[in-house]
């Protein structure tokens, strides 16, 4: 077995924000089957209730509503997400002491000495299925909560395992040395999947022809580097069935940068999480001058009565200082929640056990980058880690017919900010349908429903061959009566024809209207016609 | 003597972030004074305020949206605004949370374009216009319909408030909207004298 690789088994439980917010309402007594997770008007999760329905993640709200009408939307709540998760963790903790847990739903743990306690990988893997179907079903109330094993060489292997272990129903178990073979007939997409890829890259490696992660595996290292940068190396070696970053070694870190002793027990969790943050500034500036950044961090806390908590967790990004200390507080609610605390915490120890080589970048000749964006980038760093990844984004061209669609607003974490500067973001390319600018300045994340009235009050409705059965007078928005000054349009786009599932046909038309009763301002709508009804997509605001 | 006296209590030029030329007239010392607070309100807040920005993102300044809703990406495109200067924040809706994020982003970036939820107090809204001053980055907010709430909470150094009077373009079943007519009516504890202008907006 390669130095590269550790052994690792993993125990998940896809869709977990759903499955969290569905045991969360079930004990508030609401049975409801198909539960959806939303984030930013996209479906990030969803219940096995509502995947039967055809509910899909990455769909948007409003689809999802379409697709299933009894679906039961939440938002999405990390804090949640992780209590709900903590008594498996917990579970798992009393058969291996140190297990890390990257995201909710998800425990990674090293297998080489559990192994060897219980009996070799199959009788491990069994113990896991046991334990957490024990914890789920306790939290669950008797319903079955999806949730897989897998044990393979290398993150990703266990954690495709894993997944699949879950759509089977019963552990995976890659034997030694067979993780490589086993990626190498697997789609690029899994990249995206479970290894937080961008999803352009992968939609550029499937263009290039380079369709599974076995033609990955076999370029050189070289190119993909020169074509993506280090992004391109971490491919590779993730293709390889290796960990995603070469291990370095370095000097472990001073006393001071990663030991505190307080005189007095702390009972409060603030002071231990604000004394982490400056230990971890210190750590983070140790590991900085030796070119590294932490990727797992081993955070040991102590109480006076000697209780002690272990855990592992792992960003493959690096993490900061700030989210070193989001992590001693996530640790410290965790297990004030089992009430396995008696008493204020004298010691913690945060210990970087994972490490990666900084990213060496060359800077433009004439300082391409200046201070401003260097700031901007540490301010997206800090947000991230306070507000998470979801709620930080960047605007990218994609291109559409509707407004709402021609710029995406990309996770900015994932967006190289000093590349980016350098280049710049607008309209590439005018779509044949869309409407001519000006573009209105405010677009509805959640249509507006509108009624559109005739001179005689009459619903106005367009016909087939694109015609407006009369001229629209009246317009009816949140209770409010409107009249209609002038209007333009309509402008019918047809959609994708040819796919029954995603066909689209709608019209839009130009309002300027003046409020009944105020009769000083008027206002500019653009409103869209879909299936019998008409929406104010967007307002000249 | 007047002449001594002129030059000994002449300020040094403000620190300022440039806008365009058509809004040049219109705010006080020609530009976005760093350290001030900017409300656009009206019917054409949202326009305004991305046009008031867009050349302080051309000149390399970053834009950090904060909780705008709603906001048309390729609108401000239009406006000119350099998209890759650009980055939207959801804040938590905590109300302390709030507030650190909108620090957060006040470190970063050097205009904060801001909507302010409700709930937010007066010593919250004092409390993110000292971390602006201390910054000195610019604070734009958008009051839209709800100016004078948002007016009564922070202390605006100049009020922006617009009305469209006209729409050029669009008939009664013909054209589409090409650019109107929008009257702003400048106030607020900056500008030595309130003015009335009137600007042809492109969308």
């Amino acid at each position: 077995m390669s130095v590269d690789v550790t052994r690792v088994a993993v125990v998940a439980c896809p869709h977990w924000p759903a499955v969290a917010a569905q045991c969360e309402l079930r004990s508030r007594g609401q049975v409801i089957a198909a539960v959806a997770v939303v984030h930013a008007q996209r479906v990030i999760a969803c219940t096995t209730g509502a995947i039967e329905h055809g509910v899909v993640v990455g769909m948007r709200k409003r689809e999802a509503q379409a697709t299933c009408p009894q679906l039961h939307l939440v938002d999405h709540q990390p804090e949640r997400d992780r209590l709900m998760f903590e008594p498996v963790v917990h579970a798992i903790a009393e058969l291996v002491p140190l297990v890390e847990v990257s995201m909710p739903g998800v425990v990674v743990l090293a297998t080489r000495g559990p192994s060897r306690y219980v009996g070799g990988d199959d009788a491990l893997a069994q113990r896991l299925t046991e334990i957490a179907h024990n914890a789920l079903h306790q939290l669950a109330q008797g319903v079955r909560i999806p949730f897989g094993v897998g044990i393979a060489d290398g993150r990703l292997t266990a954690l495709i395992a894993a997944h699949s272990a879950a759509a089977v129903g019963e552990p995976r178990v890659v034997a030694q040395g067979q993780s490589q073979q086993c990626l190498a007939v697997l789609p690029v997409s899994v990249l995206a999947d479970f290894a937080e890829i961008d999803r352009s890259v992968v939609s550029l490696l499937q263009r290039l022809g380079l369709s599974y992660l076995g033609s990955i595996a076999q370029i050189q290292p070289s190119i993909l580097v020169g074509r993506f940068g280090p992004a391109g190396n971490e491919m590779q070696r993730l293709a390889r069935g290796l960990d995603r970053h070469p291990p370095i070694v370095i000097a472990p870190p001073p006393e001071h940068a990663s030991t505190h002793r307080f005189e007095t027990p702390v009972e409060d969790v603030n002071v231990v999480v604000l004394t982490a943050r400056q230990v971890a500034d210190q750590l983070v500036v140790h590991l900085g001058s030796h070119g590294a950044s932490c990727v797992r961090l081993h955070i040991c806390l102590q109480t006076d009565h000697g209780e002690q908590s272990d855990r592992v967790w792992y960003q493959p990004e690096g993490l900061t200082a700030a989210a070193m200390a989001e992590r001693v507080r996530w640790q410290m609610e965790a297990w004030v929640a089992q009430r396995a605390v008696t008493s204020g915490v004298v010691l913690f120890r945060l210990s970087p056990i994972g490490l990666r080589a900084r990213e060496g970048r060359q800077l433009g000749l004439w300082g391409a980058t200046t201070q401003a964006d260097e700031a901007a980038s540490r301010a997206i760093e800090r947000l991230t880690a306070m507000l998470g990844a979801e709620s930080v984004r960047v605007p990218e061209w994609r291109g559409g017919r509707d407004p709402s669609e021609t710029f995406a607003l990309t996770v900015a974490a994932v967006v190289d900010v000093e590349h980016r500067t350098q280049q710049t973001v607008r309209v590439q390319e005018h779509w044949h349908g869309a409407l001519p600018a000006p573009s209105p300045s405010v677009v509805y994340d959640e249509p507006l429903p509108v009624m559109v009235c005739d001179a005689l009050g009459n619903d106005v409705t367009v016909s087939g061959r694109h015609e407006m059965s009369a001229e629209p007078c009246v317009v009816v928005l949140q209770q409010q009566h409107y009249t209609v000054l002038s209007w333009a349009g309509p402008w019918p786009v047809e959609e994708r024809w040819w796919d029954t599932m995603r066909q689209r046909r709608i019209v839009r038309i130009q309002l300027v209207v003046r409020r009944n009763n105020t009769a000083t301002t008027t206002r500019a709508l653009v409103l869209t016609r879909e299936h019998g009804k008409w929406w104010v997509t967007s307002r000249f605001g | 003597m007047r002449a001594v006296l002129d030059t000994a209590f002449q300020h040094e030029p403000l620190p300022t972030l440039p806008v365009s030329s058509d809004l040049a007239g219109l705010v006080p010392d020609g530009g976005l004074v760093r350290g001030r607070t900017v409300l656009c309100s009206g019917d054409a807040a949202v326009a305004l305020a991305l046009r008031m920005v867009s050349c302080a993102t051309q000149a390399g300044s970053w834009l950090g949206v904060v909780g705008v809703n709603n906001i048309g990406v390729q609108a401000a495109s239009e406006h000119g605004v350099a998209l890759q200067r650009v980055v939207f924040v959801q804040p938590a809706l905590r109300r302390a949370e709030w507030v650190s994020t909108v620090a957060a982003v006040a470190d970063g970036f050097d205009v904060v374009l801001l909507e302010t939820p409700p709930g937010i107090t007066a010593a919250d809204a004092r409390r993110v216009q000292a971390r602006i001053q201390a910054r000195r980055n610019v604070l734009v907010l958008i009051g839209g319909s709800s100016a004078s709430v948002v007016q009564s909470v922070f202390q605006p150094d100049v009020v922006l408030h617009t009305s469209t009077t006209e729409w050029h373009g669009i008939e009664r079943g013909a054209g589409h909207i090409q650019s109107r007519d929008v009257h702003v009516a400048v106030s607020g504890r900056r500008v030595p004298k309130a003015l009335q202008q009137s600007l042809r907006f492109v969308g």
